[in-house]
């Protein structure tokens, strides 16, 4: 009896966590290397009764449901710094950070280096290069990151050559919708995703960041349709409910 | 509604640029200034339904998850350390720095700052000093009756004394670099002070050793260009908009639901 407003406190409940996710891109407009969500829905059928008296079946009531979020992994817009430890991936790959909570992977490429000398990213976790963490001298300076990601600095007292630093250790997921949000733009790979050395997939370009890739204009316009559907859905439970009311109403007037 | 919340953090986020992006306009002509830049991060995620959980007991498992996320949150405002334009001022005492280093300066608590500002002055007693009367490294001191002042590409500071024909060498401007300049930390003045993260200063001459060279009667502008600053505000100011109209749809919901029962 009550299928039609738990029906629409379905698509209420998944509206709220659609708009949930729109609300988070929205705040991470501006956040280097994000990448935007998207929830999708699936239909949800309510088994119907089984019992074999009744005259005609019950009709299948189908409710929704949010399955899943996805992600949109198209890059942002790469935007130059200036910032010689600013490093934007150009292709499809990923940097490999090294944190308390294991191997985690991001596009943010803003690195900074640590008072060990060594690279890490703006929280803090080391980067990792081929050979474990990247680390500098104190006498470097002139540091070049080229295409490929190796690390090249010029010593203080040694101003002719190039010494090697290492080299950003680049990755790439046969599926990457499996990797999860661990938030400060990290991604985390579940047990069974094992990263796959990107090799020529993926340049790298210093001196630039990789910026979010929201798209306003399509998570304003998805906001528009989530707050109007909603207030529909609304707007249809309340009718039910007025339905309901008028038919108690009605049927127990009883005749004088 | 988590969705307040969220758009909440993003409208703060924005207030900070538009803090950060308003700075490096107020600082457009200050010499030796270099802009600042804000950076975010995502925040927390609720992992509603939680990628890989066992969906059968054949062993499906779940290809994607529900994540919700928490919102954004500033992860810092890195300085950006490119060179600003050489402008010719005509001044003898004003410097300008082509390529790496820092002016190395003697604060009174007699611990270094480092500046790109070379704006110098004389003090009474003939030293140069910066525009706050401390002493620039390793401290020069011009004879009052000198003339012609110059200072060339590596820094030697010399002056003609009365009496003779030959410019005297008064000393060596110190120039300073770190492994990372963005990691030095601003105290104020033009100045940059040394912190963990920028590494140990490391003094050396202009000229030589991937030093940049010092040009006399000339200073360095700021780096900010009034163009990019005034896009990144736009877009502040618009991605703030948005947040807030996030607010607004956020509230529409929640007053739809609460008019629900009549």
């Amino acid at each position: 009896m009550e299928n039609t407003l738990l029906i629409g406190l379905s698509r209420q409940i998944a509206l709220q966590r659609e708009l949930d996710v729109v609300a988070n891109n929205v705040a991470n407009m501006n956040t280097t290397g994000y990448k935007a969500d998207g929830a999708i829905f699936e239909e949800y059928l309510m088994p119907t009764a089984q019992a074999a008296g009744f005259q005609g079946a019950d009709r299948r009531v189908s409710y929704v449901q949010d399955r899943a979020t996805w992600r949109d992994f198209g890059s942002g817009p790469i935007r130059p710094t200036g910032n010689p430890l600013d490093v934007a991936i150009d292709g499809d790959a990923f940097f490999v950070v090294q944190t308390p909570r294991g191997e985690r992977y991001t596009r943010n490429g803003a690195f900074q280096i640590n008072a060990q000398g060594e690279l890490v990213t703006n929280t803090g976790d080391r980067v990792v290069g081929d050979g474990g963490p990247i680390q500098f001298q104190t006498t470097d300076n002139s540091i070049s990151i080229n295409p490929d990601g190796t690390i090249t600095a010029r010593e203080g007292s040694n101003s002719r050559n190039d010494s090697a630093r290492g080299k950003l250790r680049l990755v790439r997921f046969d599926n990457v919708q499996q990797l999860q949000k661990d938030s400060t733009t990290l991604f985390s790979a579940p047990a069974g995703a094992a990263p796959q050395e990107a090799g020529t997939r993926a340049r790298v370009k210093q001196g630039s960041i990789e910026q979010s890739n929201v798209h306003s204009v399509i998570e304003m316009s998805r906001m528009i349709e989530v707050t109007r559907t909603y207030t529909q859905i609304t707007a249809m439970m309340q009718q039910f409910s007025d339905l309901r009311r008028s038919a108690v109403e009605k049927l127990a007037e009883v005749p004088a | 509604m988590r969705a307040l919340h969220t758009a909440a953090t993003g409208m703060i986020a924005q207030e900070l640029n538009v803090q950060v992006i308003s700075n490096n306009i107020a600082n457009m002509r200050t010499t030796g200034y270099k802009r600042q830049r804000a950076e975010f991060q995502d925040l927390i995620y609720e992992h509603v339904s939680r990628i890989g959980t066992q969906t059968s007991t054949q062993g499906n498992i779940l290809p994607v998850g529900i994540d919700l996320g928490g919102g954004v949150r500033t992860a810092g405002t890195p300085r950006v350390m490119t060179p600003g334009t050489v402008m010719p001022t005509g001044k003898d005492l004003d410097v300008a720095i082509r390529g790496d280093g820092f002016f190395k300066i003697l604060m009174p608590d007699g611990t270094f700052a480092y500046s790109r500002d070379g704006s110098f002055e004389m003090d009474a007693q003939g030293r140069i000093v910066t525009a706050k009367g401390n002493v620039v490294q390793p401290g020069i001191t011009i004879p009052t009756n000198a003339s012609a002042v110059t200072i060339n590409a590596q820094g030697q500071v010399s002056a003609t004394v009365p009496g003779s024909t030959t410019p005297t060498v008064l000393g060596q401007l110190t120039l300073t670099r770190f492994v990372n300049q963005a990691g030095l930390l601003s105290i104020g003045d033009n100045l940059f002070t040394e912190t963990p993260a920028s590494g140990t200063a490391q003094d050396g001459t202009a000229n030589s050793d991937g030093y940049g060279d010092l040009l006399q009667a000339n200073l360095e502008m700021a780096n900010v260009e009034a163009v990019t600053e005034i896009s990144d505000l736009i877009a502040a100011q618009r991605a703030y908009e948005m947040n807030a109209k996030v607010i607004t749809a956020t509230d529409q919901m929640l007053s739809a639901t609460s008019n629900m029962m009549r």
